[in-house]
């Protein structure tokens, strides 16, 4: 039998996860356990392992493909008998009793009522309109988010869930599915297939993409300019992901007198974009080509390769967007001469390396930034920009950030002030190595009160750190090297080579001010240069 | 002597005019459906004729003249005389225009009316059985049929309608004169509303209750304000007394009850009225000559008004509780709009319901409790009616508005409301909860000044813990 394998909550309370990579293709057989796929939730990549065991029959997803969790990811021809795996599927499906309920509350139907949307049996928040639409697209209201007023379901809601069922059912060629759906047994099949044949001529997102049309292209290439673009929030992420300012996308669909944008309007104004580019550039090219022959190998397309903005990579980027747009940075440099840390530093190496330790230079920053933000602890708050509140945090939880082949992530040292030096190193350099190994945990890399970023362990002296908000500083460290120092003053001055650390601090500028930064990084390179104060 | 057998055809026959019927004849005539309609007795069935509409009347005049004598305290100093067979008259002049009126609406939607009564015999076809001799019989062939035969007074053992000393609702509702005094057995809706008109029209009242307390479906603090005003007005409770049987005397009857705890009693009075409630009417259909579910009588529906038919539908009474016209109306609308194809369904959020009793109750959704019960954290608003000017204004002082919302979103739960219009209040929490309304949304409606309509404001902003006036 079929065993529908839906994705379940890989991580405490996520909503849906990312399909990094398929470890199995259709036809592979896979034992109970054997890992399915990578699916990266946040920034930590957890495994999917299969809960039977059979052969693989069809993957449901892309990989880079975002998946809602409670939605099939791939289906399994099950080894050996059925009670077995129907034990798995009660076990992985909690609705399937509730949806058996409604099986039996719907017995007294008959034949024809096939296809129906059974009505919820609880209080539903939608109007009237939106609940016969629901019914209308087939759509079970109770599985869709309403963007309304604490949450209420609106007209667009239903239509764009029903839009991403089309999507979804256009995807495989194998329609038949478990859904979070309560629908009716064998209903359930002729369903999709209605809701497909209703929306059918409303372009599917994958095959407008494809198909381009010239009309469309001339018509909805002309931005609109509006003030105003009322759009479901499905639609407004899809814009967003195609980089559209829905504003500038031409409709003439109205909602409430609002310009309204559905996701083909955007496809249309995408393409249309492209088609007017690519026009440009070929009258570009061919001007060139008259003016100038000797050009014309210059404008020819040279090889490029296009790579997935996707994953770690993604989230990155937002995050570093989010952070960039919303916190005004600005950047302290400043450098500490630190012979005696690496004196110290030599010494206790030995030390450490007796216990089995590496010790780095990186366990004595973060303990003379734990000195620093004892000192200034405006450095170790968070914004909470939603009920307007400085967050002063009476702990010290220092996030690294580690540079790894898929991109960067933050592993966060709990209780800096608190541990040794030794201490400090093991537990740094181990979650180094797995955040390297792409091991770490979701939950390993929250909770941080600031953050250091190495970049000098590549090398280079100053740079810009984005801060990870909702975090309000981060130190940069340059790379620690023998550069030319002044040491006296007056005639005697001389320049010297000595062991120098450039640091970088980026405030948020809201939280903090610049003499406190500049006190802060004073504290920092006091402790950096005398790192016996450490001791105290 | 039969005349002859007659076969016509039709998409959709509709058994039975009242509220269910009528609405679905009309709605299903709208949708360019070939309709058949058939009534056995009156246009407009219970609702119309022995329900809502001649209660409506009789509580409404016999209020005037209540209301009237009972104004000293706003200076007025009357003493109506009531002539019942006026007011008796009145009401069945307004019941005859209402009956009329609804039989000229299915005409003009275009449906055939056929009188008699209709029964099954086969899955699809149906036949029409006159009143009266020697009448032929007519056989209708049908796509689907809509049953919407309504509901009838239950009778208890010993108690056998006779509209001379035991009463069904329906008789009280068409009394010439007014008794000395009257025996209610049952303080559910109908027995509270018509032992308050009478009792008001001057008999002397008392009320004989199974349960322990008056329309014991409500909450407790809903019904006291209804029972304290009955009480006030000389009505008679008596709880915990099952009516076990009667005798004629010298005066007018006797009625013996045993108590819970196995003590008989006996209460005098002229004549009694027997509401303990309505059961569903199915033996006129000849349901053996079709397949369809029932449940005690109940004709089994699905979230279409679907019988376990798939072409027979079943709207109203006759398909269970809450048997209320209103929610026949939309049973009715939807098994018509289903039949044409409709994406319909019986999708309400909430069903209100009124009680016109001294003063009325209306409710609409979830109590507190049930609220509770179905998961959510429920916050309440509560105005009481001596904090509105309005209800001042209108010599009224006891009742209140209260609202149940989910506490997390604000969406509204429910509403139970006591006190004068309490009927017509509950139907903007109606709204409210079939829109998916939260209170912050009517808290920010405005609000008419003076009117009872301010309390419904009131309380939802007492639960936002906003109140301005209380």
């Amino acid at each position: 039998m079929t065993f529908e394998y839906e994705l379940p909550d890989v991580g405490e309370g996520v909503a849906e996860g990312e399909i990094v990579a398929w470890h199995v293709a259709p036809g592979d057989h896979v034992d109970e356990d054997e890992v399915l796929a990578d699916v990266e939730t946040d920034k930590a990549v957890v495994d999917l392992p299969s809960p039977v065991a059979g052969t693989i029959e069809e993957l449901h997803a892309e990989e880079g493909e975002i998946v809602k969790v409670g939605s099939v990811v791939v289906t399994i021809d099950v080894d050996g008998d059925m009670p077995a795996a129907e034990e798995v599927e009660a076990a992985v499906e909690p609705d399937a009793a509730a949806t058996d309920a409604t099986a039996s509350e719907q017995a007294v139907d008959g034949a024809d009522t096939e296809g129906e949307t059974p009505v919820a049996s609880g209080r539903v928040f939608a109007p009237p309109n939106v609940r016969r639409l629901a019914r209308e697209l087939g759509v079970d209201i109770t599985a869709v988010d309403g963007s309304g007023p604490s949450g209420r379901i609106t007209e667009a809601d239903v239509r764009s869930a029903a839009e991403s069922e089309t999507a979804d059912s256009e995807d495989g060629d194998e329609p038949k599915r478990k859904s979070a759906l309560s629908k009716r047994g064998d209903s359930e099949e002729s369903e999709r297939k209605s809701a497909v044949s209703k929306r059918s001529d409303s372009t599917g997102r994958k095959s407008a993409v494809t198909k381009r049309s010239d009309s469309t292209a001339t018509s909805a290439a002309e931005s609109a300019d509006r003030a105003q673009t009322v759009a479901a929030p499905a639609t407004r992420k899809f814009a967003e992901e195609q980089g559209v300012d829905l504003d500038a996308v031409p409709t003439d669909k109205t909602r409430d007198g609002e310009a309204f944008v559905e996701p083909e309007e955007i496809e249309a104004y995408v393409e249309a974009q492209e088609a007017a580019e690519e026009a440009t550039g070929e009258r570009a090219a061919a001007e060139a080509d008259t003016a100038e022959p000797a050009a014309a190998s210059g404008s020819e397309a040279r090889p490029v390769r296009s790579e997935p903005y996707k994953g770690i990579r993604r989230t990155i980027g937002n995050q570093m967007q989010a952070s960039s747009s919303t916190i005004p940075h600005a950047t302290h440099h400043d450098t500490a001469v630190v012979s005696q840390l690496v004196e110290s530093r030599e010494k206790l190496k030995e030390r450490a390396a007796e216990r089995g330790i590496s010790l780095t230079y990186m366990p004595f920053v973060m303990k003379a930034i734990v000195a620093g933000l004892k000192q200034h602890p405006i450095l170790n708050t968070e914004l909470d920009e939603d009920s307007e509140e400085i967050r002063y945090k009476d702990y010290y939880n220092v996030g690294i950030a580690v540079a790894t082949d898929a991109g960067l992530m933050v592993p966060v040292v709990g209780d800096v002030d608190r541990k040794g030096l030794l201490e400090l190193a093991s537990e740094i350099n181990e979650l180094i190595e797995r955040a390297r190994d792409r091991e770490i945990s979701r939950e390993e890399m929250q909770g941080g009160t600031f953050t250091v970023t190495n970049f000098g362990a590549i090398g280079g002296e100053f740079a810009t750190p984005i801060i990870n908000h909702p975090e309000t500083a981060i130190l940069g460290i340059g790379e620690l090297t023998e550069r030319p120092v002044v040491e006296g003053s007056g005639p005697d001055a001389e320049v010297v080579a000595r062991h120098t650390l450039p640091l970088s601090l980026s405030i948020d500028h809201r939280v903090i001010d610049g003499a406190e930064a500049a006190e802060f990084t004073n504290t920092v390179i006091e402790y950096l240069e005398a790192p016996s104060l450490l001791l105290l | 002597m039969v005349v002859g057998d007659v076969t016509t055809g039709t998409d959709v026959l509709v058994i039975g005019g009242g509220p269910g019927g009528y609405v679905a004849t009309i709605r299903a005539g709208q949708l360019d459906l070939d309709v058949t309609l058939v009534e056995m007795d009156a246009y407009g069935g219970t609702c119309l004729n022995h329900g809502c509409i001649p209660s409506k009347a009789l509580i409404s005049a016999t209020d005037i003249a209540h209301t009237a004598g009972d104004a000293e305290r706003m200076g007025i100093y009357a003493d109506p005389a009531v002539d019942m067979q006026g007011m008796v008259s009145w009401k069945d002049r307004l019941v005859t225009k209402l009956t009329k009126g609804v039989e000229s609406l299915c005409e003009r939607a275009g449906a055939t009316l056929i009188e008699g009564r209709a029964e099954f015999d086969g899955e699809n076809r149906a036949r029409i059985v006159q009143s009266g001799e020697g009448q032929g019989s007519e056989s209708i062939e049908f796509e689907h049929a809509i049953v919407a035969t309504g509901s009838r007074p239950i009778e208890i053992p010993n108690f056998g309608f006779d509209n001379e000393q035991i009463l069904s609702s329906r008789d009280a509702l068409a009394l010439q004169t007014v008794p000395e005094s009257m025996l209610v057995v049952g303080g559910g809706y109908i027995g509270m509303e018509l032992a308050t008109v009478y009792q008001k029209l001057g008999c002397e009242v008392t009320i004989i209750e199974q349960l322990q307390g008056a329309l014991p479906t409500y909450e407790d603090d809903v019904t006291n304000v209804v029972r304290e005003r009955a009480e006030k007005l000389g009505i008679d409770f008596h709880f915990g007394q099952t009516a076990k049987n009667w005798e004629e005397t010298n005066e007018g009857i006797v009625v013996r009850t045993e108590s819970d705890d196995n003590e008989m009693a006996e209460f005098e009075g002229e004549k009694c009225l027997v509401a303990v409630g309505r059961q569903p009417v199915t033996d006129t259909l000849n349901l053996d000559a079709v397949d369809i579910e029932t449940d005690e009588g109940v004709i089994q529906t699905d979230d279409r008004a679907r019988t376990s038919l798939d072409h027979i539908f079943a709207v109203g009474d006759v398909a269970g509780d809450p048997m209320l016209a209103h929610k026949a109306f939309k049973e009715g609308e939807v098994a018509a709009e289903v039949i044409a194809g409709e994406p319909s369904a019986l999708d309400y959020q909430a069903v209100p319901a009124a009680v016109f009793t001294d003063p009325e109750i209306g409710t609409v959704g979830m109590t507190e409790a049930e609220a509770e019960a179905a998961g959510y954290d429920p916050v309440v608003g509560q105005m009481p009616l001596r904090a509105s000017g309005r209800a001042l204004t209108l010599n009224e002082r006891e009742g209140f508005v209260r609202v149940v919302a989910d506490d997390e979103t604000g969406f509204l739960l429910g509403a139970q409301i006591v006190g004068p219009d309490a009927s017509e209040l509950v139907a903007e929490l109606a709204v409210a909860i079939e829109l998916g309304a939260t209170l912050e949304d009517i808290a920010a409606t405005i609000h008419i000044h003076p009117t009872l309509g301010e309390a419904v404001h009131e309380a939802v902003k007492g639960a936002r813990n906003e109140s301005i006036h209380y």
